[in-house]
């Protein structure tokens, strides 16, 4: 009887949990559709600000036959500056108190490069401009998802259609900018901020300029062409309108020397510094 | 002729920090303490080497907000109070140590170095230490090169290349009303490269400037000959790239000379140590305690029991250092020039507020050098770049590719999460900035839309510069940055505003050009 018993209990635990992730089911549901709904008729996307967490695995994809949408805009986008943790100090804010725009009214995305791996957004949205293209979407407007779509557009003109490939990022919350990890130096890519329908439609709100990564490592390139520039420099110029991190450069330098096979006297060891880079 | 040469590099460099709202500042202190313990014992080092005789040379970026507050006549008026209570302070020092017998002679030192320097900044040059400069390259022995207008880091510019050439020609223009003569070479702020900002430098007349190792290092095609000798850019300005050895002995936190236990302290300042009410008066108005340039301890190790610095052991290693120094370079020149079909060069870049500011035995380590150079050697002589591509003008032409000599050699430092808000209104700023150089540029402009204009490109430039954003990183006085960083832009919006609506208001902007004075000369259709 015991035996039974203790397999009557297993049983009741295991359809309690069945019942839980039903019940936990029925709830993201219920949550998706509240989502929905809060799109539809607030238009905001929700999210909390600030989680900018690596992006790990990208997977990419091939440039499809993405739409786009030649109405262009989105409040996507808190428009305060992220708090800035400050000890203030009495004379320095004793002045008249500076503000900046919140906004330039500008319907723009803006690519940068940080290094060989990584990119850093910003972009600025008017809900006009966002509410425009949502309209143009129809009713494919409720279930899209607002991403970045990455292309890898090295050494083509970009017409929308043919990177070499692209990844998605989804973007939630106040963001108003992102850091990307494309991870390939010595690449181009551009950016399109966009509407991502269930169905894999693309509608496209802004795109942004294109940025190539910089080159890491020697180059395997080793054609010389040697010039002497005294002639370029031979007229009179008119003035116009009237902490360091070591491991790149050590990294970069042996890497040389390697190639070249040159070696460099040793140093003698010093003791600890307390300098700091200013 | 040896078998290479060194070229070792200063950069001096401070954002422009003015208050004439405020009887006094403590950011201006950044400017008093670098005259004080870095460019006035460069100074009196350069002067002696040249009085005796001794060949050196050396090359030292002067940024133009360095060089205008030097020229200020506020600022300088307020320098001269400055040294004075140092003056005052060590004085009483004397008396204070007078029954301990070790730290008397360094208070008595430092009595001697402040008297020497008020000597040396208000009447051997005048209030203008500028002028200084200008004798030692009149001399030709140290060449002064520009750096960015307010040290923007141009890669971070949004390929805004009407903003990028204003940095520039403005820093070149400004160069050549304090020097009569136009720059050969930039300090790129940061060291900051991206491939076509050479074209620019080219457009200002400039021929070289200096990259960091992987800036040459990485170039397409593959540099012959690395960083030991330059390359041309595809517009034929040359590029010189750090050597990584010689940066590494001065500056690594691990093997650096600076860290050595007999040098002086930075960290044990007797604003610290000594009684509040005794050292209040030093102080700034606010009364935190602060810096105030009196060190009295020697590193001693990784211990808090610091022991009473003594001056001539510090000289002993600073000697012993500059040897080692240079004993590394001919071993180095040695090598390269056996597998060099030419005499190699080393470029030595350093920070100068490092000598004498945060390394007080740096400028006596460059003495030591450029003595021992001269005396104990034959393999290394000094040069300059420009003297180096005179000798050497024809070069390999490469592209260099984007880097900075910032903390992992990129862009990070200057754009990550304390400071990626700024560059969306920088970037703005600079549009904006462009489009009304060119709508006044074809239209006639009255004298306040004159001025209005031109306070407009200061302000940007102002805003721009790599400081704030590096400051924000660091994590101290990050209130300060943020403070100007808005400051600026905020004015700059307003300005840009009253102008398109032909709304200027007269006396506010009479007030901003008197807090933002830096290049009085400004045109403001650089942008154009």
């Amino acid at each position: 009887m015991a035996i039974d018993k203790a397999i009557i209990k297993e049983i009741f635990l295991l359809l309690f949990e069945i019942i839980k992730a039903l019940f936990e089911m029925l709830l993201g549901k219920i949550k998706g559709w509240f989502g929905l709904f809060w799109n539809r008729f607030f238009k905001l996307a929700d999210v909390s600000y600030g989680e900018r967490e690596e992006e790990p695995e990208q997977e990419w994809g091939v440039t499809g036959e993405d739409e786009w949408a030649s109405i262009p805009e989105a409040s996507l986008v808190k428009q305060e500056e992220p708090q800035q943790k400050v000890e203030r100090r009495e004379d320095v804010f004793s002045g008249e108190i500076q503000e900046i725009p919140g906004n330039y009214g500008d319907n723009r995305i803006v690519l940068m490069v940080r290094d060989p791996e990584w990119l850093f957004v910003y972009w600025e949205l008017q809900g006009k401009f966002v509410d425009d293209v949502r309209s143009a979407m129809g009713s494919m407007a409720y279930s899209a998802k607002v991403v970045l779509r990455v292309y890898d557009v090295t050494d083509i003109i970009f017409n929308g259609n043919n990177a070499h490939k692209y990844f998605d990022i989804e973007i939630r919350g106040g963001a108003r900018n992102w850091y990307i990890k494309v991870g390939e130096s010595d690449r181009s890519f551009c950016v399109d901020m966009g509407f991502l329908t269930s169905y894999g439609t693309f509608f496209v709100i802004v795109r942004s300029n294109v940025v190539k990564t910089p080159r890491v490592g020697v180059s395997e390139i080793i054609d010389e062409e040697w010039m002497s520039v005294k002639e370029l420099y031979e007229k009179v110029y008119i003035p116009a309108g009237s902490g360091v991190s070591e491991s790149i450069f050590e990294s970069a330098h042996k890497n040389w020397l390697e190639t070249h096979k040159l070696g460099v006297s040793s140093t003698e060891s010093f003791n600890c510094s307390t300098i700091i880079k200013k | 002729m040896g078998k290479g040469f060194l070229a070792l590099v200063l950069h001096a460099h401070l954002p422009f920090v003015r208050h004439p709202e405020y009887e006094e500042f403590l950011e201006e202190d950044w400017l008093f303490e670098a005259i004080t313990e870095t460019y006035i014992p460069l100074i009196n080092v350069f002067d002696r080497l040249i009085e005796e005789g001794i060949d050196f040379r050396i090359t030292m970026s002067l940024s133009p907000p360095l060089i205008s507050m030097l020229a200020d006549e506020l600022l300088q008026t307020r320098y001269i109070r400055y040294i004075e209570k140092r003056i005052q302070l060590t004085g009483k020092e004397i008396e204070r140590t007078k029954h301990q017998k070790e730290f008397n002679s360094l208070a008595r030192r430092y009595n001697a170095n402040f008297t020497n320097a008020r000597y040396v900044f208000a009447e051997k040059y005048q209030r203008n230490i500028v002028q200084a400069f200008k004798k030692f390259q009149d001399a030709g022995k140290v060449e002064v090169i520009t750096c960015g207008a307010t040290h923007g880091f141009l890669p971070l510019m949004n390929n805004n290349l009407n903003a990028i050439r204003a940095q520039i020609h403005v820093a070149v223009n400004h160069y050549q009303k304090h020097f009569g003569k136009r720059p050969n070479g930039i300090w790129l702020p940061e060291c900051g490269y991206e491939q076509g900002i050479d074209w620019i430098l080219k457009d200002a007349g400039i021929r070289f400037f200096i990259t960091e190792t992987h800036g040459i290092l990485f170039a397409t095609p593959r540099p012959k000959y690395g960083i030991y000798a330059p390359i041309y850019c595809p517009s034929g300005v040359a590029a010189f790239g750090r050597d990584v050895e010689s940066s590494r002995q001065v500056w690594s936190s691990k093997e650096g000379y600076p860290g050595d236990f007999f040098y002086r302290e930075f960290y044990r300042d007797v604003g610290y140590d000594l009684d509040y009410d005794y050292i209040r008066p030093y102080l700034h108005g606010d009364g935190k305690r602060s810096n105030i340039g009196i060190k009295y301890y020697r590193i001693t190790g990784k211990t808090d029991q610091k022991e009473p610095y003594s001056h001539e052991m510090a000289l002993d290693k600073a000697a012993e250092h500059a040897g080692n120094f240079m004993f590394n370079r001919e071993k180095q020149i040695e090598y390269l020039a056996s597998v060099m079909d030419r005499n190699p060069i080393i470029i030595a870049p350093y920070d100068a507020e490092l000598f004498g500011h945060w390394w007080f035995e740096g400028p006596d380590w460059i003495n030591y050098l450029f003595r021992k150079i001269a005396y104990d050697q034959k393999t290394i002589s000094p040069i300059t770049p420009m003297e180096y591509l005179e000798l050497y003008p024809v070069n390999q032409v490469c592209k260099p590719s984007l880097s900075s000599w910032g903390y992992k050699g990129y862009c990070e430092y200057w754009l990550n999460e304390s400071n990626d808000w700024i560059y969306r209104h920088l970037h703005k700023a600079a549009e904006r900035m462009v489009e009304l150089a060119r709508t006044y540029s074809y239209t006639n402009v009255n004298p306040l839309q004159n001025r209005a204009l031109n306070q407009a490109s200061r302000e940007l430039l102002l805003a721009q510069s790599s400081d704030w954003a590096f400051i924000m990183r660091t994590g101290t006085m990050v209130e300060y940055a943020i403070k100007r960083t808005k400051e600026h832009l905020s004015r700059f919006t307003r300005l840009c505003d009253d102008i398109c609506s032909n709304t200027i208001d007269a006396n506010w902007l009479t007030d901003i050009e008197s807090k933002d004075n830096i290049f009085p000369e400004i045109d403001y259709r650089v942008y154009q």
